[in-house]
This record gives C-alpha cells, sequence and structure tokens, in this order.
C-alpha cells in the first residue's frame, strides 16, 4: 500500500522540480526560487510540503534554512511509484494475451 | 498523480473492449472474483484472495461507451483513496491501441499532472540515486 501523504507530496509537478535541484545539492529557498518559475513564498510552501513527509529536511546554517533531499526516502517513494506502472504493464499484457487469443479463436470457427 | 500507459492489440476493438469490461474476463487479468454491470453507474464489487484473506473493493462504472472507452472507480485499501481507471481504445491498422490513465493519488490539482514529468524525472533521478 502506498503511503498517501508520501505520494502526493511528489505528485505536484513542482515539488518534483524542487526535488530535482535538490538532489543536485542542498539549496536554500532564495537559490530555489531563482531556478522555479514560482515566488520565494510558493518554494517555501513546498518545502514545508516536502519537510512534512521527511523527503527533505531543513538545517540551518547562517540566516537562511538550508533544505537537502533524504536520498533514501526519495528512493522509497518512487520505487512506489515505479511498482504501481509496473503492476498495471503485467495486467495490460495478460489484457492484451487474452484479447488476441479470443480473436483468434474467433477467427478460427467455421 | 496520474498513471498512464499503452500498448498495442493484435485484436479488433470490440475484442479489446469485452475484455477490459466484462466481469468474466476482469477475473483473468485482474481480480480473482468481480461482479459488476458494466454499464454506467453500475456497481458491485471486486476480490482479491490474499495471504490474510479475502480484500472486497467497490467498484463504480463510470463510462462504459463501447467499443472505445470504458471507466471505472475503484479504492486500492478498503478505506483507501478513490481512484479512477480509464481504458480508451482506438482502431489502428493491425487493431488496437490501449491505453490505460489511473488517476486520483489525491486532489484534483495533483490528478492534472501526468505521468509524462514521472518519464523525465524518474531515469533522472535513478542516476542520480545510483
Amino acid at each position: 500500500v502506498i503511503d498517501d501523504a508520501l505520494w502526493s507530496a511528489i505528485g505536484d509537478p513542482t515539488r518534483r522540480r524542487v526535488l530535482d535541484l535538490l538532489v543536485r545539492g542542498p539549496a536554500t529557498p532564495t537559490t530555489l526560487g531563482e531556478n522555479l518559475p514560482v515566488s520565494r513564498q510558493a518554494v517555501t510552501k513546498h518545502l514545508k510540503v516536502l519537510t512534512e513527509v521527511g523527503l527533505v529536511t531543513a538545517g540551518t546554517t547562517g540566516r537562511e534554512r538550508r533544505y537537502h533531499v533524504d536520498v533514501e526516502r526519495l528512493r522509497r517513494a518512487t520505487g512506489q511509484v515505479a511498482d504501481v506502472a509496473t503492476e498495471w504493464d503485467a495486467r495490460l499484457h495478460r489484457i492484451k494475451d487474452l484479447a488476441e487469443t479470443l480473436h483468434r479463436s474467433r477467427e478460427d470457427e467455421p | 498523480m496520474t498513471i498512464e500507459r499503452e500498448i498495442l492489440v493484435a485484436a479488433p476493438p470490440a475484442t479489446v473492449y469485452a475484455v477490459v469490461s466484462d466481469p468474466a474476463h476482469l477475473t483473468t487479468w485482474w481480480p480473482d472474483r468481480a461482479e459488476f454491470s458494466p454499464v454506467p453507474g453500475g456497481s458491485g464489487t471486486i476480490e482479491f484472495e490474499t495471504a490474510d484473506g479475502t480484500v472486497v473493493h467497490r467498484l463504480t462504472v463510470v463510462e462504459a461507451v463501447p467499443p472505445r472507452l470504458f471507466s471505472f472507480r475503484w479504492s486500492d485499501h478498503p478505506d483507501g483513496r478513490d481512484l479512477l481507471v480509464t481504458f480508451e481504445i482506438t482502431a489502428t491498422a493491425t487493431g488496437s491501441r490501449l491505453r490505460l490513465v489511473e488517476s486520483g493519488f489525491g486532489d484534483d490539482a495533483v490528478r492534472q499532472d501526468h505521468e509524462r514529468g514521472w518519464d523525465v524525472f524518474l531515469p533522472r533521478l535513478a542516476g542520480v540515486l545510483a
């Protein structure tokens, strides 16, 4: 079963952009904002969501908080998404096999 | 959050439609038991045998437009989120293209997002996390 909060946190495209930037190295809301088409306030909001689910953690050095990715937690989250996609791939292949078998058996009928 | 998948099938759309919508066929590719009427608003159950016993999920048909569109809501957990599964079938020169979309992992804003994002994001992460 997928962790709902985690799933929602990474379901948002802007938050994925934030994570994408953070996997390159720790950053502050200001530097993240410079690389994203959203305000610093919006970045802070997204960071709060990501922090709540444990995907990023904040450390204070200097005047601004610096955020970094929890790689293990992110690996788990992305793995869950991949699992759901993989399950559907397996189901679709079974659908394909069944439809093609049904189709062939009908064609074989006199 | 949305999962999107496509597969080519060497069978006409009507056959593919039957496989994704007929409860008798559903049990071949997904649940152990399925009982619902494959018409809009049709409601019923799908059951899975697990190590912990039988797990029953409610399923409600949303759209049923043979042979091109079939969608239903279900919950992947008895008290979990509501998921929307949509099958779109288009005719091709050699049979059909079946497109699956499963959405609803979260709120409506999140539902707008597409797996296209993941197609870019996941491989890139894989490189970083490796």
